[in-house]
């Protein structure tokens, strides 16, 4: 029988390639907590998260990520459980208790609980979800827990998974059917990983959008948010924890995410993971992406394969930057991928900026949008938004000085702006 | 430009803070620095909200050190603070505390463990400071280990808390280094999110981290 120690040492080292971050703050005291405010739960997810250590690669070591179980059926070529000669599993209870201990010692946050799939999806599920069950209602924890869904999970397992946890993921791996059969040939994409995507999304809408109006009608209501609250408790002690509803709390607030294998697939180029992810920002809903450059794996069929670039997976992570939080448009990269359908070495954001300021000229901070004033390096949404209230109060931009008090980058900023009609010139400009 | 943001926030309200600190956050926290004098406050009165927050005047630059100072340490307590839970609910731990953030760090661990009572021994001070299930705080100048004993005598053992007692130090350093990949090792990067002076702490100085620090490699390791 191996020990604990041994199953996180084996499991843990299968689950390192898994990326998921742990600051993701899945819950604001704008709603009622999940359990309401009693003294009975442990854990908070009000605030973001904190990282209590860092493995030597830089990375936050600040989730209890480990695989439930290393037994798989599918045999996806880069994987590391398709190796792996020691199979183990975690039972539901062992679990739950470990990560308790670890909770308790302040070295991690929450819980990434992810796993082969042994016989059916199905059935592994209703195992990780006995774990969770089991953290929710006898540890009584309820910090975070991303829940990672496998493929081919059934639909009413899905809903449980999401009424239990802070976030789901759903790894694409690939961006798109052809892609994923050259390096996991058994996963069906359009089966397997979109149709779960879509169904994570409508469910949650549902769920949310009935949470918001009862929370919203109790607003208006005399009794308040408190009697809402009562009612809640009540309901959930009538009828066990099954049918409990959440205290008004609208579910999965880290919403759902997705990882790519960057470089397994030589012939995948940035501009297809790009639409991909464009599109699932746009119908299915995702929170973010996350990115892991292949690295290969001695005694998996891609084991001869050269290691993707890190280099790779920064670039991709400031475009993404640029599609979710700066609003950019596809198009608008579109300008700046070469030939090979890859991004250039060297900050997105420059490049895009230089061939955008080419046609447009620089800009003038006192009379240039927000939309405008994100399209500068060294100008963030942030910046722009304090430029934007400024000018707003009838404040005017005269130096440059003015707008370093305000968290613009001048370093970056100086070469496509105009302060007062001039341009602080740079020594390209002479040669 | 579509938003892909589903809550429909107001695009152009400003997240977070305007730079600087407002002149009621700087009467609340710079009292908490070690090198706080009562002419500082004086001077905060006398000086424009303006010049506050413009990082170029020296007042400004040496208010929002201190700040910066008190606020990262209170962080980094929060971050690498080891602590234990015994079989009767209570939580303690050892921290190094310079400014006066103690209770920043409490109310920290009591948010996460609102059952427990929090006792965290401060080694620059020696004192022990207190957080009640009711949130009050108390700091008394006993050891720890007699703290912690006196408030166990009171509390009855708890079958929750006596589940989870064994040792973690083994799991989390299996755990720790079962996420390691070798082949991204950065040590750079690594220094950067534990600095040097962060070892000094008290949850950190035998800790995992410390054993892949660059400076201590083996002799093997340069040779082949």
């Amino acid at each position: 029988m191996p020990s604990t120690l041994e199953k996180i040492r084996i499991l843990g080292a299968n689950s390192r390639y898994d990326i998921c971050a742990s600051t993701a703050s899945s819950r604001t005291d704008k709603y009622p907590r999940l359990f309401g405010k009693s003294n009975d739960w442990i854990g908070a997810t009000s605030s973001g998260g904190i990282c209590h250590s860092y493995t030597p690669d830089g990375r936050c070591v600040s989730l209890f990520k480990t695989l439930y179980t290393n037994k798989c059926i599918y045999s996806c070529k880069y994987c590391y459980s398709s190796i792996c000669k020691h199979k183990l599993s975690f039972t539901p209870e062992e679990y739950a208790r470990t990560f308790m201990k670890l909770y308790s010692m302040n070295v991690v946050e929450g819980v990434f609980i992810s796993s082969g799939v042994c016989g059916s999806a199905d059935a592994v599920t209703e195992e990780m979800l006995e774990a969770v069950r089991l953290l929710r209602f006898k540890y009584h924890f309820q910090g975070y827990i991303h829940f990672k869904c496998l493929p081919g999970l059934s639909q009413y397992l899905l809903k449980e998974a999401i009424s239990l946890s802070d976030r789901i993921s759903i790894n694409s791996e690939a961006s798109n059917k052809e892609f994923l059969a050259e390096i996991a040939e058994q996963k069906d994409f359009t089966n397997d990983i979109i149709l779960r995507q879509r169904w994570l999304k409508s469910l949650r809408e549902k769920y949310n959008e009935k949470t918001i109006k009862e929370l919203k009608d109790l607003e208006q209501d005399n009794y308040g948010k408190l009697s809402f609250q009562e009612k809640m408790i009540k309901e959930r002690r009538k009828n066990g924890y099954k049918a409990f509803r959440w205290d008004g709390a609208p579910i999965l607030n880290g919403g759902q995410t997705t990882q790519f294998v960057l470089g397994a697939v030589e012939s995948e180029t940035d501009w297809d993971l790009l639409n991909r992810i464009d599109w699932q920002y746009r119908k299915v809903d995702i929170r973010r992406a996350y990115f892991s450059a292949f690295i290969p794996i001695e005694g998996t069929p891609l084991g001869h394969k050269k290691p993707a670039p890190l280099e790779r997976e920064h670039r991709l992570y400031q475009t993404d930057w640029l599609l979710r939080i700066y609003n950019y448009n596809l198009n608008d990269l579109k300008d700046i991928v070469d030939e090979t359908g890859n991004l250039p070495n060297g900050d997105p954001k420059i490049h895009i900026a230089r061939v955008y300021f080419k046609e447009h000229g620089p800009l003038d901070p006192n009379h240039s949008t927000y939309q405008e004033l994100l399209r500068i390096p060294g100008i963030g949404p942030i910046s722009a938004k304090r430029i934007v209230n400024l000018r707003a109060k009838k404040i005017t931009f005269k130096s440059r000085s003015d707008l370093k008090s305000v968290g613009v980058v001048l370093k970056r900023a100086d070469p496509f702006l105009k302060i007062n009609g001039h341009n602080q010139t740079t020594l390209n400009n002479f040669i | 430009m579509k938003t892909r943001n589903s809550n429909n926030i107001e695009p152009l309200r400003v997240a977070g803070r305007y730079k600087g600190y407002s002149k009621e956050e700087l009467k609340r926290n710079l009292p908490r620095h070690c090198k706080f004098s009562p002419y500082i406050l004086k001077q905060i009165n006398n000086v424009a909200d303006v010049t506050l927050r413009n990082s170029g005047s020296p007042l400004a630059k040496k208010i929002n050190r201190m700040m910066k100072e008190v606020f990262s340490e209170a962080y980094r307590a929060k971050q690498f603070t080891r602590t234990e839970i015994n079989n009767r609910g209570v939580l303690y731990g050892v921290v190094l505390l310079k400014h006066d953030v103690i209770d920043l760090v409490l109310r920290y661990f009591h948010e996460r463990w609102p059952k427990c009572i929090v006792c965290l021994y401060n080694e620059h001070s020696r004192k022990t400071s207190l957080i009640n299930e009711k949130g009050f705080i108390k700091e008394i100048k006993v050891p720890l280990i007699e703290v912690v004993e006196m408030v166990s005598e009171k509390h009855p053992i708890m079958p929750y808390f006596d589940d989870i007692q064994f040792s973690g130090k083994d799991i989390f350093e299996t755990l720790y280094k079962s996420q390691f990949i070798k082949k991204r090792e950065n040590p750079h990067y690594f220094k950067q999110m534990i600095p040097d002076h962060c070892y000094k702490l008290p949850g950190m100085r035998n800790g995992t981290e410390k054993r892949f620090l660059n400076n201590n490699r083996k002799l093997d390791e340069y040779i082949f």
